[in-house]
């Protein structure tokens, strides 16, 4: 009698080609549970070259004087207004990292930035992010070597901001352009194109007074809200350094 | 050592797709906008090897690209998938001329279903949120996209295909010789 059997080289886990596409996939899945951080390394090193020169920190300097003078002005006001309320603590250089951008994606579906700096040198998720101008965004990822930041223009950041003038807090939400929203959650709110805004007192993710922006234009809608566009300070497509703020709010 | 590069070159050029990826060098782009690399290996990958391969390598690509981008409102994969598996199914043409066009044609609609299902994962995500705000900066991300992938794929996708071929024929040869 004919016996009829499959030749066992036949069967799918005898082919050496399925166990490479396999284990290809269990690596991706890796990288994709850690957030890509083996590949942001990778390219920390390959891109260590091309890194921005050193005389950018002049510049740095210099823009962050003029920040200095504003944030100065918004303290004292605000020391005053919230002795009682916030304990305000001393800011010093220690708690800033100089960081060097080393990848930008800032036109188009995805609003990042990618430092120089990582867990390695004491960046944590949720720290705040400045460049010459004010608020740049929060690290959202570190790797080894590298931190990921979500620029405020992203879809995905919404953080709370203080209008001085007013004395009002709204939210700033990203809409994928360079130019994010303010939402005002009040229908008589005295906002004037030039106002400035900075971060909230109030806000949970930021420390006060960090200048973000002036108002550039509002939007009157029927709705029982205000909405205005905001003009940064700080340019994310062209800041070659920044700086990151260790925070604890 | 040069065996095994020409063996693998297809996938040594895929490795470094994240890398061009997050370099996002500007004086290739326009409104700040970027052509989308992965469809420019994807298209000659596929044509090569068939839906198949296109879809396990347009997950793969999705997974990879996901990881670098750390905004999570929405996905890659699949509209890599989508286009993996039509890229497959496209053949060869013989006239030189007309194949160039058409890779630009290929990659500029490849990349106008990609940008297409970014836009509607990012409305669906907001759903209950200010939509509008959204809209007239997803547009131009396409338009420009789309503009910008289909200028440089006749460039940069028959380059690839001419490379991955040889590759592909020198490979043949060598385990043939080795049979």
């Amino acid at each position: 009698m004919l016996d009829i059997r499959r030749i066992s080289t036949s069967r799918w886990w005898h082919k050496k080609k399925t166990w490479t596409l396999f284990s290809i996939f269990l690596f991706l899945i890796f990288v994709r549970i850690s957030k890509g951080s083996i590949y942001k390394d990778f390219y920390y090193f390959i891109s260590k070259p091309f890194w921005p020169g050193q005389f950018q920190k002049e510049i740095i300097l210099k823009s962050s004087d003029q920040e200095s003078l504003i944030k100065l002005n918004l303290l004292k006001k605000d020391n005053a207004r919230l002795r009682e309320i916030l304990n305000l603590q001393e800011s010093s250089n220690s708690e800033y990292i100089s960081a060097a951008v080393i990848s930008r994606k800032t036109g188009s579906w995805w609003r990042q930035i990618i430092l120089n700096k990582g867990s390695n040198d004491g960046v944590q998720v949720g720290s705040v992010v400045m460049g010459p101008g004010g608020l740049l965004g929060r690290v959202k990822s570190t790797s080894f070597f590298t931190s990921s930041v979500i620029l405020l223009t992203s879809p995905e950041s919404k953080v709370g901001v203080w209008l001085d003038r007013i004395q009002l807090n709204g939210l700033l939400i990203g809409t994928g352009d360079d130019n994010p929203d303010l939402i005002l959650y009040s229908k008589d709110a005295d906002i004037k194109v030039g106002d400035f805004v900075s971060s909230s007192p109030a806000s949970t993710l930021l420390p006060s007074n960090i200048p973000i922006g002036i108002v550039q234009s509002i939007n009157e809608s029927l709705k029982a809200e205000k909405t205005a566009k905001i003009l940064l300070l700080a340019k994310p497509h062209v800041i070659d350094w920044v700086q990151i703020l260790k925070v604890k709010i | 050592m040069n065996k095994f590069f020409t063996n693998k070159l297809s996938i040594i050029c895929f490795i470094f797709i994240p890398i061009i990826f997050l370099w996002h060098p500007n004086w290739l782009g326009m409104l700040g906008i970027q052509p989308y690399w992965p469809l420019f290996w994807l298209l000659p990958w596929s044509m090569i090897n068939g839906s198949i391969n296109g879809l396990i390598f347009g997950l793969f690509l999705g997974l990879i690209l996901d990881s670098v981008s750390i905004d999570s409102s929405f996905t890659q994969i699949p509209g890599l998938i989508l286009c993996g598996i039509w890229f497959g199914r496209i053949k060869i043409h013989s006239d030189i001329l007309i194949g160039h066009f058409r890779y630009g044609l290929v990659c500029s609609l490849g990349c106008f279903l990609c940008g297409f299902l970014h836009f509607v994962q990012i409305l669906v995500q907001n759903f209950l949120g200010s939509t509008f705000l959204l809209l007239i900066p997803s547009i131009k991300n396409i338009i420009a996209e789309v503009f910008l992938t289909g200028l440089l794929a006749p460039l940069v996708c028959s380059q690839l295909l001419r490379l991955f071929k040889s590759c592909r024929g020198k490979s043949r040869i060598i385990n043939y010789a080795k049979k």
